[in-house]
Order: C-alpha cells, then sequence, then structure tokens
C-alpha cells in the first residue's frame, strides 16, 4: 500500500500538468510543475484562489445571464480560462480546472493544463484522421481501378478470345462473308477495350498534364466527366497565354477541378458545372461552380468523409503558398475557389 | 448500323411503350454512325432533365452496358442500393431509378448489338422476367 502511494506521488510531481491542493487559503502540496510555473512567472496562489473564488461566487448567482451554461452544465468541474504574461513577450494559454476534494474540510485542488499542448493534440488528431482518409481513398481508387480492370477491359479481352477461336474453329466451314463479319465484330470489341485501357489511363493521370499543359488536360477531364454523367459542364478560360503555370501548381489545381466535380456530381444533385480558370495581376485562381443542392459549411467543420476530402484540398493548396476557399449555401449551389500567387520568389526558385 | 426507317421505328416504339405501360422511364440507346461508334441515349420519354443527351454508354457498365457487352437482357430492382462509382452514372442514376429491366436491339443479321431498350421505376416497383418478355413483345410488333 505504500508502495503504490509512493508511485502516486510519483505520478503527481512528474504530471505534465501543473497541480496545486490547498485546504482554505493554506497550499497543501504542489507539484514540480507548478513550483516552476510559481518561479518563472508573476501568478502567486492568492491570484489562482481568487480565480476561482470569483467564478464560484458567479456561478452561484442565478441572475447572471449565462449564455453559455449548456456548455457549463456539461463539465463536472470548473474550467477556467487562463492567459499567463499576457502583456509580455511570449504569453502562455493555460486552461484552469477546480475540483473540490472534501467539501466539509473545504479541501480542493486547482489544475492548470497547458492549451497549447491540448491544441497540438487536437491538430494531430485531426493530422490522424487526414492521413486515414488518405489511405482509404488510395485504398477505394486501387478498389476502383481492379473493378474497371476485371468487369470492363479483362471481360472485353476475354470475349475478344472466344470470337477468335470461333474464327479459327470455323475456317473451313464458314462463308466468306460470314468470315469478313465476325471479323468485324472481333475488331470492334477490340477497339472497345482499347478505348477503355485509355480511358482509365486518362483517369489515372492524364498524359496532357505533362506534355500540353493544364487547360488541355482540364478540357479532357471536363469532356470525359460530361459523357460519363451527362452534366454539361462549362469551361471559361481566362488565362493569359503568356502566363506559365508551375507544374506543382497546375497538377493541384487539376485535382482541385477533379475532386471539386466529383462532389458536385455526387453531392449537389445538379445538371451544371461552371469551371472558371483566370489570372489576375500576380496568379492564377480557378473556382468551380455548381447551382446545385449546397450545404451548411459550418456543419462540415465536424470531421467526416467530405470535410476532409475538403480539408485534403485545402492542405494541398496551402502547401504551395495558394488561399482554398469555399462557399455554399443550402439551396443556391457550392462554389469551390483556389488563388495561387505565380510570379512570387518561392515559386520561381522551383 | 441503324438504318433510317428503324430509327423511325424506335421513336414511335419509345412512345407506345410510355404510353400502353406504367414505366416511369424508357428509352433507346443506338450506336451512332460516326467513326467513334459512341452509344448514346436517342429516344426517352419520362426523362427529369436533359442530362441523358450528353451520356455516352460505357461497355460492360450499368444494365445498358451489360446489355451491350452480352447481348442478353437485364434486370434489377436494387439498383439504389448499390454502391455507387459516381465518375461514372448510368442512366439508371441520372433518372433516379428504382428498378430497370432492359434488352439488346440486334443487327438484321442477328450479329451485333446496335442498342438498348430500357425501361424503368422510381418508385420501388418490381421488374422481373415478365418485364423482359414485356419489352420483346414491344419490339417484336414495331
Amino acid at each position: 500500500m505504500l508502495e503504490v502511494s509512493n508511485w502516486i506521488m510519483q505520478n503527481f510531481s512528474h504530471a505534465s500538468d501543473a497541480m496545486l491542493i490547498f485546504q482554505d487559503d493554506q497550499l497543501l502540496i504542489m507539484n514540480d510543475l507548478a513550483q516552476n510555473l510559481l518561479d518563472q512567472t508573476d501568478v502567486d496562489t492568492n491570484y489562482l484562489q481568487q480565480l476561482v473564488l470569483t467564478y464560484l461566487k458567479r456561478n452561484s448567482n442565478e441572475s447572471d445571464d449565462c449564455f453559455n451554461c449548456a456548455i457549463k452544465n456539461q463539465l463536472s468541474d470548473i474550467t477556467i480560462p487562463l492567459t499567463i504574461n499576457s502583456d509580455g513577450k511570449e504569453p502562455l494559454s493555460y486552461s484552469l480546472i477546480h475540483r473540490q476534494l472534501s467539501s466539509h474540510e473545504n479541501v480542493y485542488s486547482i489544475t492548470l493544463k497547458s492549451a497549447d499542448a491540448r491544441e497540438r493534440l487536437d491538430q494531430l488528431s485531426v493530422q490522424h484522421s487526414l492521413i486515414q482518409y488518405i489511405n482509404r481513398a488510395h485504398e477505394d481508387e486501387r478498389k476502383q481501378i481492379s473493378e474497371d480492370l476485371h468487369d470492363s477491359i479483362a471481360q472485353g479481352i476475354f470475349t475478344a478470345i472466344m470470337g477468335i477461336s470461333r474464327l479459327v474453329s470455323q475456317q473451313t466451314t464458314a462463308s466468306k462473308t460470314d468470315f469478313a463479319q465476325q471479323g468485324d465484330l472481333i475488331q470492334n470489341q477490340l477497339r472497345e477495350v482499347l478505348n477503355e485501357v485509355k480511358g482509365m489511363a486518362l483517369d489515372l493521370r492524364p498524359s496532357a498534364l505533362d506534355d500540353l499543359g493544364l487547360v488541355p488536360a482540364l478540357k479532357t477531364l471536363i469532356q470525359r466527366l460530361q459523357e460519363n454523367t451527362g452534366i454539361q459542364i462549362t469551361f471559361i478560360n481566362r488565362l493569359k497565354p503568356d502566363i506559365t503555370i508551375p507544374n506543382d501548381i497546375a497538377i493541384v489545381i487539376y485535382r482541385i477541378a477533379q475532386e471539386a466535380m466529383s462532389n458536385a456530381i455526387k453531392h449537389a444533385d445538379t445538371d451544371e458545372i461552371t469551371l472558371l480558370l483566370l489570372t489576375h495581376d500576380k496568379g492564377v485562381s480557378l473556382e468551380v461552380i455548381d447551382t446545385g443542392k449546397g450545404f451548411d459549411v459550418a456543419k462540415m467543420n465536424q470531421p467526416n468523409g467530405r470535410s476532409l476530402g475538403l480539408l485534403n484540398m485545402n492542405e494541398r493548396v496551402k502547401a504551395l503558398n495558394g488561399v482554398f476557399t469555399l462557399e455554399s449555401k443550402i439551396g443556391e449551389g457550392t462554389s469551390v475557389k483556389v488563388e495561387f500567387p505565380v510570379i512570387s520568389a518561392h515559386l520561381e526558385v522551383s | 448500323m441503324v438504318d433510317p426507317v428503324q430509327e423511325n421505328n424506335y421513336e414511335s416504339l419509345v412512345e407506345e411503350i410510355y404510353q400502353m405501360s406504367h414505366y416511369d422511364f424508357v428509352g433507346i440507346a443506338l450506336q451512332n454512325s460516326d467513326a467513334l461508334g459512341q452509344i448514346k441515349w436517342r429516344y426517352v420519354r419520362g426523362n427529369t432533365s436533359q442530362r441523358y443527351q450528353r451520356i455516352v454508354l460505357r461497355n460492360g457498365l450499368g444494365i445498358a452496358g451489360l446489355v451491350l457487352r452480352t447481348g442478353q437482357p437485364f434486370y434489377d430492382n436494387d439498383l439504389n442500393r448499390k454502391p455507387q462509382d459516381f465518375m461514372y452514372t448510368p442512366i439508371t442514376v441520372v433518372e433516379k431509378l428504382t428498378s430497370a429491366a432492359a434488352i439488346p436491339l440486334l443487327s438484321a443479321d442477328h450479329q451485333q448489338v446496335t442498342g438498348v431498350l430500357l425501361a424503368g421505376y422510381r418508385h420501388g416497383e418490381n421488374v422481373s422476367h415478365e418485364t423482359i418478355s414485356n419489352l420483346r413483345y414491344y419490339l417484336r410488333r414495331a
């Protein structure tokens, strides 16, 4: 038992949050981190106690017009946001947690959790879900390719092989016209397979993007999407001919166009999409606008498949110093816009 | 590929089937006679949008695609429960059909599939072998 108490004590002293335990006005014990904090900043124990007391007083005041009571009621302990050194060079954000340990002896603890650390954790967790999302998207893409290969290409080739073997077995008996007709049939089948293979290659990575540039690649993508979905896609290209878009940016613009159009096809229930490619003073922008259902942008802040897709787009744009904006209203459609500086020093280096 | 007289027949066939039966959507897709030989929806009734005009059928994908590939009739009652590849939305998705049946249109020598006749419902009505027989009946009379 004594050993266990030792461990608990050890844990307390080296905890990653600053903890202080009081009885009435008297400080009973504090851990190493709390000691450091008191030593290195102008905060003293009195101030912390006062902070808690005023909060308690305010909370017990029933006339308080508390607009965030719903949130407060969910917290079992009192939590107070606190910034130390707010006028100094390095302000530190904490959340102060008051916990009653014994009410009749009036023993309570004050814990200071570093908000910076918590924010980093939040970021880390978003990063984790983003990585998971990307992995899943990769996996889905492979699945799609595998299915296409199997359903479309393999079946097509199989049919052609069957046709040829029939041709071979009938070469002595069949009439010349029958033979020619059968040959035509097989040729047609193989031509279809060829088209499918070309289409799949295009879906994966348009060679036009490397060979001919962004605009022809976008035009090919648009034509394919129109033929596949029947949605009318209007492409307005106002790119100045003398501007050269760095390859990295061209690829991201292409992918954003692809993702935004695919989102519109999946979710917007729209018949029309407009793509706008523009040159500005110091950069280029792409806008993908649909007149579909639209959605509540605020609700997209919880991580789910779709919001992670948007987050992923945003990250890709940010990595190249671009700006990603999303506007949507229920019933009024959605507009995705990306802007990139093109003549900045950073981009000329790469 | 498809002679003009037959094309005329197809137009009135779609009209007739749509008028005489309770299908929510009836359509015929035919191969273009140009070099590309794309297959597109040429005559439709009961459509909810003009999207059908731009769709190019893909061999082996969707009900109509399966009919094209195999030359055999197909039907499906679970259209909206299938996971969808949104990069290709066949007519059943575009027209929000819940069930559909389709039969092949063959060239005069019965050697080549030149098109598809498809009919379907939007509100969960079932299709079956009978639907296929029904479509075949209309096609024979055309």
